[in-house]
């Protein structure tokens, strides 16, 4: 044994010391005061959790009780309980110096902590003694902490003496939730005393007093004998009449007062402080129900009112204190009830619920911190064995323990969880505890979070073990928490399959039974078909089945997060089959857990992508990489498609091949609309390139592979064809399911015959219709914006056009060409056109006449067009402030000053608005209003295509379908009723500004 | 809520109550009621009690047919009418949609809703009315308009009246159903009458209003007579107006008050007057809600017809009452323009929506008006800086469909039901051909 006077500096940082030279003073100064023992003190302290710390409480300690501190250094063992107990607690060194007589505890090797009877017994004798004549309650009250804070020292000595600390974890907690009790028990006395002789709080006789039954029943830790160092302790109270001498109103009276009392006892202020807060309100309707109520009361509560998490937090019911009899049938009475609430409606909400509410509270500084409440903190644990109890526990009386280390085992024994699992989620959960207990220990403060100081941190380590560092430490800490997270789905979701397919690793068969009630909890509707579904995704030797056996249980997790989990695991299903073995497949979901989660979010959310997704699967690969999920440019597609034109020398391969393209396309864009990586803009300016490009390639098909009577060069030196983008389509504001408006137009050439070329021009547009057709992806040509309507001839001259225009054009007609756009045809061509539709779109002066009939037509328009019985509020297009009426009012503006304001000549009706701000032609403020509205009804009928894989033009009303776009639209879940009131807000405002602008 | 239910479940055993009456308001403000047997009362706590909303005026758009009544327990009282052989009682109840959300068109939830802002500023909203409405000698009415049961006028005492029992037995039955009569006395107008409420909490009085009116028309049918809350049932006396009194408080401290201020009116006050002046005229269409009431409101008299405030000035939209010394949680504010015909959960919302916007925004109050403005020329006025409220129910419409204020608090669904039920009102009015035409045109033209 080393000698203090000789150590080198060396020796003290290897006994952990930091201090280093202040520590040889320190030590000199300890010799000095107590002798030898001072000198044989080092190694006791090298083995506590921070010796710095340790040593300045002996000294301090000698000062105040010398020969104490010198019998304890003295020995050997009883210097390492003193030294370990300094160095881990500053506030244990700080209750020794304020009450040195408590060293003589420390002589004694404690075994075992004390039964729960014998605290009960020493702490209600130290109260009772101060219960006589001149009786002060602010007295009894410190007698009763004194002695409870006595029993705590030792606890805490018995804790850090054990060898194993974690092991020992669980009689630590039982412990100390049993002298939380006795301190309960000696504040009823006490508040039982202060009742009869005093009236201070009510005047009862002593007789009454008697005759009142009270019990307090611990919940929450407490209740699960696997109580903290310090937390709040949650009760319930019971009273009723014990004799005929009282009746129960005069009881719950007196029980009231019984309890509040009691409570101050604990917590009110008085020469030794409070222990802890008594936290009653889990009690039935929280902080307004009354105190304190008759079994009875409490009974009819269950049945009729309480909550689902109510009955969760009553899993841990257990009486502690008052009258036992009393307390246990409370918990014989409702225990039954605690078991049925699975079975309850909104259950699963309420689970659910109940982990938000945890992750939401925790602030976001704290999370990477917190031991209990962060991802991988003790709350997961605890939630996922809850969840099980509940779930498993309604059909099996085994599961129905309070705490939760015997309840891991329960599990594991009945069979729910395997052997491995729960050794695992077992050790880890002692280990998360200690950490708690050990960070709580050191100031007697109710904390879960690591410390963040380096110093805090190596003292942790070293209370656990006297030669741990704080790196360790934390990286086992780490490495715990990533494994508690995964465990959840490894103890919940895993076994799932093993009900329908063997797994090689696992004991653990669950029945199908037991597999639908967790499929149930979880929001699967139909348990029975998910349960078959996952049956045939595992079973089976292949490679895939063998990955998705290991895959499934966080897809399922994920599936049930989304709106139809049902409808998610049966297209995932189909998924599956399809791509087989591909081989890139199984290894994006084996490796890839952000590709695989954002393919599960769509399934759950989008019946068209996911529609589309089963033509194409192997699209699954781009969501491994987010670029593969913006839209391709137009020059990519157009190169591709060219090549692909070139490359094949039979027709229907190059057809199909384009056909493909464009589904392709459209499904890119329709992922990168439901994952939000897409704005609206971008998603109609892709879906109007995608069309543009199919229109014009299929349209070399039509000419290249001699589908017409003759070759191409002769029809290219015959006829110079365009095709002309109109409405939304020459807008470039096509969405999901939109129709593409268009017009032909030609130019015979060379002299060519006139009639020759009107055939030919027909032949060619009846050529792309057939073409174009998709059964698989609609694409629908509109051609009912030409000339005469639906009368007039499918293609047409230039001349034609031209002479058209200027004799019988309606004005109507004129604003339809607002948006005309020459999207194929010769340069040549396009010029000519669009020279010609200028003069009538964008005219020098627009006749008021003109202006009265586009203002009678679009107020006709609104009275007609919208459907029988629609709401207008809500019709997306021809409804009041939506698409219609800022399209209406910007082409109206572009009719009257487009001639003299040119930046305003643009088909897309938002930059429109924009130009015409720079113009000065709109207010900012109205082009905004505007704006607002025509992007929410857009985005709502593009949701709605991609949600149902259905084109409406209507808000729905049903909530559920509601709900559905309003999660693509990024609302929050249940943000049904905001969107409403939003698209609802935002129209009325636009209409104001049409009504006013439109017909100003 | 809990103990509530109980309350009620037991109170119906012990008095043998044979029926429960569910009673709820629609968007126009009339009372509905549905009655249910005792059995069915737990139920109806625990799921509703389902309902064809679409039969319902504005509450619910036709395809959602299917709405709940749950009753709110603590709204339970035993209806002292004599007329009822068996024990009734009645309860309140709010509206939901199948999937358990308040219902947007319920007016109980406008309420709340504009409530629940308030508490997220810290307030709790206080109200007292004085309710005014006439005695008739019956619902006919002949050439001369309808004939009201006395001659008397302000506070007269009318030996042996109808009006004098009327009001003791009216005001019995309040009392009986739990609401606090702070004062009654006969008003103006011949059989008019005047009782007011003690002040309680916008909800609960938004309730008692909707009672009140049963009360009195239980009353008059009892003993014979009609009584009518229309607000101007006769050209020549005042209309029936029900000036409220209200106050914000934050936790026990009127919220109002100020001891060192002038009038006593607290900061908090100032912008919350502030607030409801400049939003005054948009919210006129439901505070008063009828083509009648613009008669009472530019019926001359003491109609408060223009936006302005003043402290003891009986012609001003607002006006601050007599301060009583050393009762500082009594400060509060009157406002004049509602009638007795409005939807009380509605006028009430916007009136508090329009306050708390002042009080949001710091609105600066404008200075007090002293003058009887009713004396004021046009010119004057318009000097002065005092706007007109809407002088007919078309004017009001188009005031309020610019609110963006009435939008937003009384929801999209209830605020375009609003404006298109009273845009019917009014083109049906206007192709009346009225008595007053015929008196001066027929003879003539």
């Amino acid at each position: 044994m080393a000698e203090a006077r000789s150590s080198s500096l060396s020796e003290l940082a290897r006994f952990g010391f930091i201090n280093l030279s202040e520590t040889v003073a320190k030590l000199d100064q300890l010799v000095k005061q107590v002798g030898d023992a001072g000198r044989s003190a080092l190694a006791s302290l090298g083995r506590s959790a921070n010796p710095d710390q340790a040593l300045n409480y002996l000294l301090t300690l000698a000062e105040v009780d010398k020969a104490k501190t010198k019998k304890l250094l003295g020995k050997e063992d009883s210097a390492v309980r003193l030294c370990r107990l300094l160095g881990a607690s500053e506030a244990m060194g700080d209750l020794l110096r304020r009450k040195p007589e408590l060293l003589a505890l420390l002589e004694r090797t404690i075994d075992r902590p004390k039964s729960a009877v014998e605290l009960r017994d020493s702490l209600v004798e130290s109260a009772t003694a101060e219960l006589k004549s001149d009786f002060e309650a602010q007295r009894a009250w410190s007698a009763l902490r004194f002695a409870y804070r006595k029993e705590l020292l030792q606890i805490a000595v018995f804790d850090l003496s054990q060898a194993d600390q974690e092991h020992g974890l669980p009689i630590v907690a039982a412990a100390l939730a049993d002298l939380a009790g006795a301190a309960l028990e000696g504040a009823i006395e006490i508040a039982r005393f202060e009742l009869k002789h005093s009236t201070e709080h009510g005047t009862f006789s002593a007789e009454e007093v008697d005759a009142t039954r009270f019990a307090v029943i611990a919940m929450g830790k407490c209740g699960a004998r696997e109580l903290n160092y310090i937390s709040d302790v949650d009760v319930i109270f019971v009273g009723e009449s014990g004799s005929a001498a009282i009746d129960n109103a005069r009881a719950i009276e007196i029980s009231t007062r019984l309890a509040t009392r009691m409570m101050r006892a604990i917590d009110g202020t008085a020469q030794e402080p409070m222990l802890w807060q008594v936290d009653p309100n889990l009690r039935p309707e929280g902080k307004s129900g009354a105190l304190v109520r008759t079994l009875e009361s409490h009974v009819a509560y269950y049945d009729r009112w309480a909550q689902s998490w109510e009955f969760q937090a009553l899993l841990k019911a257990r009486p502690i204190a008052g009258d036992m009899l009393l307390g246990q049938a409370y918990v014989n009475a409702l225990a039954p009830k605690v078991w049925a609430s699975a079975a309850r409606e909104g259950f699963v909400d309420s689970a659910q619920k109940m982990r938000e509410r945890v992750t939401d509270n925790i602030s976001s500084s704290e999370i990477d911190s917190q031991i209990k409440l962060g991802p991988g903190g003790l709350r997961d644990i605890e939630f996922t064995v809850q969840l099980l109890q509940l779930v498993h526990g309604r059909t099996d009386e085994t599961l129905r323990n309070r705490d939760t280390i015997s309840a891991i085992s329960a599990l594991s024994a009945g069979g729910y969880i395997g052997r491995a699992e729960a050794d695992s989620f077992s050790r880890h959960y002692r280990f998360l505890r200690l950490l708690e207990h050990r960070i709580q220990l050191s100031q007697m403060r109710r904390t879960h979070l690591m410390p963040s100081s380096e110093t805090a941190r190596r003292s942790l380590a070293r209370s656990i073990d006297p030669k741990g560092n704080a790196e360790s430490l934390i990286e086992r800490w780490e490495s715990v928490k990533i494994e508690v997270r995964g465990l959840h789905q490894r103890i919940f979701y895993r076994p799932l399959l093993s009900a329908v397919a063997k797994l090689e690793d696992s004991t653990l068969e669950l029945s199908s039974g037991q597999a639908q009630d967790r499929l149930a909890a979880i929001g699967f509707v139909d348990p029975k078909g998910a349960l078959a579904q996952i049956a045939a995704l595992t079973s089976g030797l292949s490679r895939r089945a063998a990955i998705q056996r290991q895959l499934l249980p966080v897809l399922l997790q994920w599936f049930s997060q989304g709106t139809d989990p049902d409808a998610a695991l049966l297209a995932f299903r189909r998924l599956s089959e399809d791509l087989g073995e591909s081989h890139w497949y199984l290894r994006m979901l084996r490796d890839s857990t952000g590709a695989a989660e954002r393919m599960t979010q769509v399934l759950s959310n989008s019946r068209l992508a996911t529609s589309l997704f089963e033509r194409i699967p192997e699209a699954a690969a781009w969501f491994e990489n987010e670029s593969d999920l913006q839209p391709l440019s137009s020059v990519a597609i157009a190169a591709e498609l060219e090549a692909i034109i070139e490359r094949h020398e039979d027709t229907d391969t190059a057809i199909a091949s384009i056909k493909q393209i464009r589904r392709r396309e459209t499904l890119r864009i329709a992922l990168g609309a439901v994952l939000g990586d897409l704005n609206i803009e971008q998603v109609s300016e892709a879906l109007s390139v995608i069309s543009e490009l199919y229109l014009k390639f299929m349209l070399e098909v039509a000419l290249e592979y001699e589908a017409l009577d003759a070759p191409r060069a002769e029809i290219e030196q015959a006829l110079d064809f365009g095709i002309v983008a109109m409405g939304r389509f020459g807008g470039g504001e096509l969405g999901f399911g939109s129709d593409a408006d268009v017009m032909y137009v030609y130019q015979a050439l060379n002299g060519f015959d006139a009639d020759r070329a009107q055939k030919m021009a027909e032949r060619l547009v009846a050529q792309l219709k057939k073409l174009t057709a998709d059964p698989l992806l609609e694409f629908e040509i509109d051609i009912d914006l030409r000339p005469e309507g639906k009368n007039g001839a499918v293609a047409r001259s230039i001349d034609s056009y031209e002479n058209y225009y200027q004799r019988w054009a309606d004005t109507w007609e004129a604003q339809a060409l607002l948006r005309a756009r020459v999207i194929a045809g010769s340069k040549q061509l396009i010029e000519d056109f669009t020279v010609i539709i200028d003069r009538y779109r964008y005219p020098t002066e627009m006749k008021p006449t003109a202006i009265t009939e586009i203002r009678r037509i679009k107020a006709r328009v609104e009275s007609e067009r919208l459907p029988q019985g629609a709401d207008p509020k809500r019709h997306l297009k021809l409804g009041r402030g939506s698409l219609s009426d800022v399209e209406w009012l910007v082409q109206l503006y572009q009719m009257k000053f487009g001639a003299l304001h040119p930046s305003i000549r643009n088909p897309k009706t938002l930059a429109a608005l924009e130009a015409m701000v720079e113009v000065k032609l709109i207010e900012a403020h109205d082009a905004r209003v505007l704006t607002e509205a025509w992007t929410l009804a857009s985005r709502v009928r593009s949701a709605s295509v991609l949600w149902a894989n259905k084109r409406t033009d209507v808000l729905p009303t049903d909530r559920k379908q509601l709900e559905g776009l309003a999660r693509i639209l990024e609302y929050p879940a249940g943000g049904a009723t905001q969107l409403e009131e939003d698209y609802l807000a935002h129209t009325r405002r636009a209409r104001m500004v049409f009504e006013r602008l439109f017909f100003a | 809520m809990d103990k509530q239910t109980d309350f009620v479940l037991r109170t119906i055993e012990e008095r043998g109550v044979k029926f429960v009456r569910l009673w709820f308001t629609d968007v126009a403000g009339t009372l509905k009621s549905v009655a249910i047997a005792p059995a069915e009362v737990e139920g109806a706590f625990a799921e509703g009690l389902g309902f064809d909303g679409s039969a319902i005026e504005g509450l619910a758009r036709t395809y959602e047919a299917d709405m709940l009544a749950v009753p709110d327990p603590s709204t339970f009282q035993i209806l002292p009418w004599r007329g009822e052989i068996d024990p009734t009682a009645r309860m309140f109840c709010d509206i939901q949609t199948p999937d358990g959300l308040p219902a947007a068109a319920d007016p109980r939830n406008v309420l709340r809703r504009a409530l629940a802002k308030a508490s997220d500023l810290g307030f709790s909203f206080y109200i007292h009315p004085e309710i005014e409405f006439y005695l008739l000698k019956s619902a006919q009415f002949g050439e001369e308009g309808p004939i009201p049961v006395d001659k008397a006028g302000y506070f007269d005492n009318v030996p042996g009246g109808t009006a004098h029992d009327f009001r003791r037995r009216a005001v019995s039955m309040l009392e009986q159903l739990g609401i606090s009569v702070e004062f009654s006395h006969h008003e103006g107008g011949p059989g008019q009458n005047e009782i007011d409420l003690r002040y309680a909490d916008a909800l609960t009085m938004a309730d008692n209003i909707m009672t009140f009116r049963t009360v009195i028309k239980e009353v008059a049918i009892e003993q014979g007579v009609y009584a009518t809350f229309m607000p101007k049932p006769f050209t020549e006396h005042p209309g029936s107006g029900m000036h409220t009194h209200m106050s914000l408080f934050e936790g026990d401290t009127n919220a109002f008050f100020d001891p060192s201020s002038q009038y006593h009116l607290s900061k908090t006050a100032k912008h919350f007057i502030a607030g409801l002046l400049r939003h005054a005229p948009e919210i006129t269409a439901v505070t008063n809600q009828y083509v009648n009431s613009y008669k009472r409101l530019w019926g001359g008299g003491e109609a408060p017809s223009f936006v302005c405030w003043g402290h003891n000035n009986r012609s001003a939209l607002i006006r601050v009452p007599l301060y009583k010394p050393n009762k500082g949680n009594s400060s509060r504010i009157e406002y004049r323009a509602i009638d007795s015909a409005a939807n009380p959960y509605l006028a009430y919302a916007l009136i508090l929506a329009a306050g708390l916007k002042g009080i949001e925004n710091e609105y600066e109050l404008p200075s007090e008006t002293e003058d009887n403005v009713w004396a004021l020329n046009d010119a004057e006025r318009r000097a002065m800086g005092i706007q007109p409220l809407p002088q007919s129910l078309d004017h009001a419409i188009r005031k309020l469909e610019e609110s963006e204020l009435a939008a937003e608090t009384l929801g999209e669904e209830v605020f375009s039901y609003v404006l298109a039920n009273k845009r019917r009102e009014w083109s049906e009015y206007r192709s009346q051909v009225t008595q007053y035409e015929l008196k001066q045109n027929l003879e003539v033209l």
